[in-house]
């Protein structure tokens, strides 16, 4: 009798150890032709971080004639591990981006997102697979992202979307990006960083319709340290799905250059 | 190219060099060699040329697949061409002979390499050779063809639905006449609407191209450029593509403005006709070799050869060469041309990498522009004060 | 030398050349800067920005009151350039440079450079693409 409750003790134990000890199971996603991840599809945030990437209270929008509609709703953030390390004079610039993102946001004036703000604005991007390229294309102001996966190089030269290698770690896809030029924002909050910003990117399918994404911000301009942060992206699945145009260019004329125009001419009617 | 690559390379690596050695280079000078050839080295022409009159039995060419058993487009293109869409007034035949091209091609090449004159509207701009921006400077496909359009078959647009007679190839020929290379592209780089000045919503003719951004052509304003598809034509410089293809989706890139199409391969059906886009929606298929692309939904916003939101576009992209694709495009709109056209707009390959055009962010121009015609006014008006 | 035999015979192709090119390009050029403000700006580059849809080069030009003031110099896209292995390293900070062109418009201290020229008489980037070799630009 007494040996039989040591057996079960033993063995409930040896089972508590197993299971706590065993990894969740990871995923493995289809493959292409060239046996690697599938990440072919749309793809898409779902979260505030394009308000503010730092968990925040909800708050007014800039404009109080566009009342609720318009306004920030709270989140929790997709900073990991507190708020972001900024050096004092960067938080500061941060503080001046914040007062005035009317006039300053990139985004308002169509500017090209940079990354990792086009990762998660609250418009779809899909990406087109093949071996030598992964592309990236993102309906906003047409944002795109090559990834080079063959014949890399550095940067030739800064820009907005940064330069990007990669290459696959098992069944992650790790992008390091560098040649930013230090204009985007990261959110309408006014973080954001220079063009010493380095960001290495882990995209990792979690199912069959999301994907895990995470990223290590480094740019010793503006911060301390490096810093992560990390979020899902779930696959738009709607039949015969496609991304539409957002040429936004001409929703910012009228801010970027009203200003220039002949006096006693009106802004053109929106057609 | 490649000579020229090594010489780079080279040069690249003596990063500490501040002046620039003119030995490094062989001294071959550009406007003594056929346009086609801009290198010390000759180029290798594109396997053959289009559509000769006679042709040598040569080894088929292999058009190599995809991983997923697709005609392999991929890698990077361009379309700079000397060939005008049109047909020149002066020429009635199909074909120049390769001796009458390579004058075509040795002409324009030195008028690109020519100084302009100082005090003149055309020195009041960077020389594009520089930069090199000359289409000289980019590869040129063996193209024998004396127009783009091979389709009606005297090369030139069909007239325009409610024109007269003899009117209808007066918008195709493209500024600077006959000889006008790229009129698509220039023509499509011209204004919406029409004339230099007309704009949506406003202002008048060429007068009024400066009284606010909103009247100033599409291209200065970083909407769309010459280049963006469909259908593919010479953009003018930069006219780089570069072709990806996933499993079910071909993309085609344009470098100017970064403009991505995305094209779903297989049955899809058509899209909702409220959806209407600057480049229209595409929907693709393969038939054998040549990938085959319908696109419809234009939103009529982007110039094209006059043509409004019932163009339709259908393009055939075949690999005939490593270095060669064979891309034609027909247009149709029963309200602009009274009959569908057809262009061939060889595709040749080009060196990568398509750096980021970003053009609206950095977009100076404009703003200068504006100011400019502002203090312009100004001045006028405190001269007249006195 | 080549060129001033041509110069003549050649207008005519260049003005239907320019006509060839992006109409908008050409154009806005002459309504961004003006043809009757010529400027020789001798001073040293301290920035190159390649960007698009026109690269600018910003220049420190010491003026005859020894007063050094900053000039902004467009010039063409990089695109092409970077193709053929041009990057940010290509000319360091600090290169002298002589720029022949037209102020803008509306009269600040920004010009077209229709010449970009490095301190041994050649023009900027023609060593990489195969420029006629050596000497000053022919006007």
């Amino acid at each position: 009798m007494r040996n039989r409750l040591v057996g079960l003790v033993v063995l409930t134990a040896v089972l508590a150890t197993a299971l706590s000890a065993q990894a969740p199971a990871t995923y493995r996603a289809p493959r292409t032709k060239d046996g690697k991840p599938d990440l072919n599809g749309i793809w898409q945030a779902i979260n505030t971080a394009n308000w503010n990437i730092e968990a925040h209270s909800p708050e007014p929008g800039p404009m109080f004639q566009l009342g609720a509609a318009y306004a920030v709703p709270g989140g929790f953030g997709i900073v990991e591990g507190g708020p972001i390390p900024y050096k004092p004079e960067a938080l500061a610039k941060r503080q001046e981006n914040y007062k005035n993102r009317l006039t300053q946001d990139p985004e308002i004036k169509c500017y090209l997102p940079g990354v990792p703000r086009a990762m998660y604005q609250p418009f779809p991007f899909q990406i087109v697979q093949s071996p030598k390229h992964i592309m990236m294309s993102f309906e906003f102001a047409g944002a795109l992202r090559t990834i080079y996966m063959a014949d890399q190089t550095p940067a030739p030269a800064d820009s907005w979307m940064g330069w990007s290698n990669g290459k696959w770690e098992g069944e992650t896809l790790v992008i390091d990006t560098t040649g930013f030029n230090g204009m985007p924002w990261f959110d309408k909050a006014g973080n954001y960083a220079s063009d010493t910003l380095h960001i290495v990117e882990r995209i990792t399918p979690r199912s069959a319709e999301t994907l895990n994404y995470e990223a290590t911000i480094e740019d010793p301009a503006v911060f301390t340290r490096s810093w992560k942060i990390s979020f899902p992206l779930y696959r738009r699945i709607e039949k015969n799905l496609q991304l539409t145009e957002f040429r936004c260019v001409e929703y910012s004329e009228e801010i970027i250059y009203g200003h220039l125009r002949k006096p006693g001419t009106g802004p053109a009617p929106t057609r | 190219m490649k000579h020229r690559s090594l010489v780079v390379l080279s040069i690249v690596a003596l990063l500490a060099t501040v002046v620039f050695s003119a030995s490094l280079i062989a001294g071959q000078q550009r406007s003594a060699q056929p346009a086609a050839q801009p290198a010390a080295q000759p180029r290798p022409a594109a396997a053959t040329p289009a559509r000769p009159a006679t042709q040598t039995a040569a080894k088929p060419y292999v058009v190599p697949k995809t991983v997923d058993g697709q005609p392999d487009l991929q890698g990077y293109w361009g379309n700079g061409t000397y060939t005008p869409l049109e047909r020149p007034q002066n020429v009635t035949k199909e074909f120049y002979t390769e001796e009458e091209y390579k004058t075509v091609l040795k002409t324009r090449a030195s008028g690109e390499d020519e100084q302009t004159t100082p005090g003149t509207t055309a020195d009041v701009h960077y020389d594009f050779t520089q930069f090199a921006l000359d289409t000289s400077q980019s590869p040129i496909p063996l193209n024998l063809r004396t127009s783009l359009i091979i389709d009606p078959p005297n090369g030139r647009l069909p007239a325009r639905v409610g024109a007269q007679a003899g009117a209808g190839g007066g918008r195709g020929a493209g500024p600077g006449g006959g000889g006008g290379r790229g009129a698509g592209g220039g023509a499509a780089a011209a204004p919406a609407g029409g004339g230099r000045g007309a704009a949506p919503g406003g202002g008048g003719g060429a007068n009024n191209q400066y009284d606010s951004i909103q009247n100033m052509p599409i291209g200065s304003r970083c909407i769309i450029m010459g280049g963006s598809g469909p259908p593919l034509m010479d953009a003018g410089y930069n006219s780089v593509y570069q072709i990806v293809q996933g499993k079910d989706q071909v993309m085609i890139v344009t470098e100017m403005i970064h403009d991505v199409r995305i094209i779903p391969i297989g049955d899809r059906p058509l899209p909702p006709e409220q959806l209407k886009q600057w480049i229209g929606m595409s929907r693709g298929h393969y038939e054998g070799n040549t990938l085959v692309v319908e696109t419809t939904n234009f939103n009529g916003r982007r110039p094209f050869q006059g043509a409004g939101q019932n163009l339709r576009i259908t393009e055939r992209f075949t690999r005939v060469a490593d270095d060669k694709i064979d891309y034609t495009f027909t247009a149709t709109d029963e309200t602009t041309w009274v009959s569908p056209w057809t262009a061939s707009v060889p595709l040749t390959k080009e060196k990568g990498p398509i750096f980021e055009f970003a053009c609206h962010e950095t977009n100076y121009g404009p703003a200068n522009i504006l100011a400019g015609a502002r203090a312009t006014e100004k001045a006028a008006a405190d001269a007249a004060r006195k | 030398m080549k060129a001033t035999r041509l110069k003549l015979a050649a207008i005519a192709t260049i003005v239907a050349l320019l006509g060839a090119v992006p109409v908008w390009a050409h154009h806005a050029f002459a309504a961004e800067f003006d043809v009757n403000k010529p400027v020789t700006l001798k001073g040293t580059m301290t920035k190159w920005d390649m960007v698009n849809p026109h690269s600018w080069f910003h220049v420190d030009v010491k003026g005859p009151d020894g007063k050094v003031v900053e000039w902004m110099v467009e010039g063409g896209s990089p695109n092409t350039l970077i193709r053929l292995g041009v990057t940010k390293y290509t000319i360091k900070p600090g290169t002298e440079l002589t720029v022949e062109g037209y102020q803008a418009k509306e009269g600040s201290n920004k010009a077209v450079g229709r010449n970009f020229i490095l301190p041994d008489g050649t023009r900027l980037f023609l060593s990489l693409s195969g420029a006629v070799p050596g000497g000053a630009p022919d006007k």
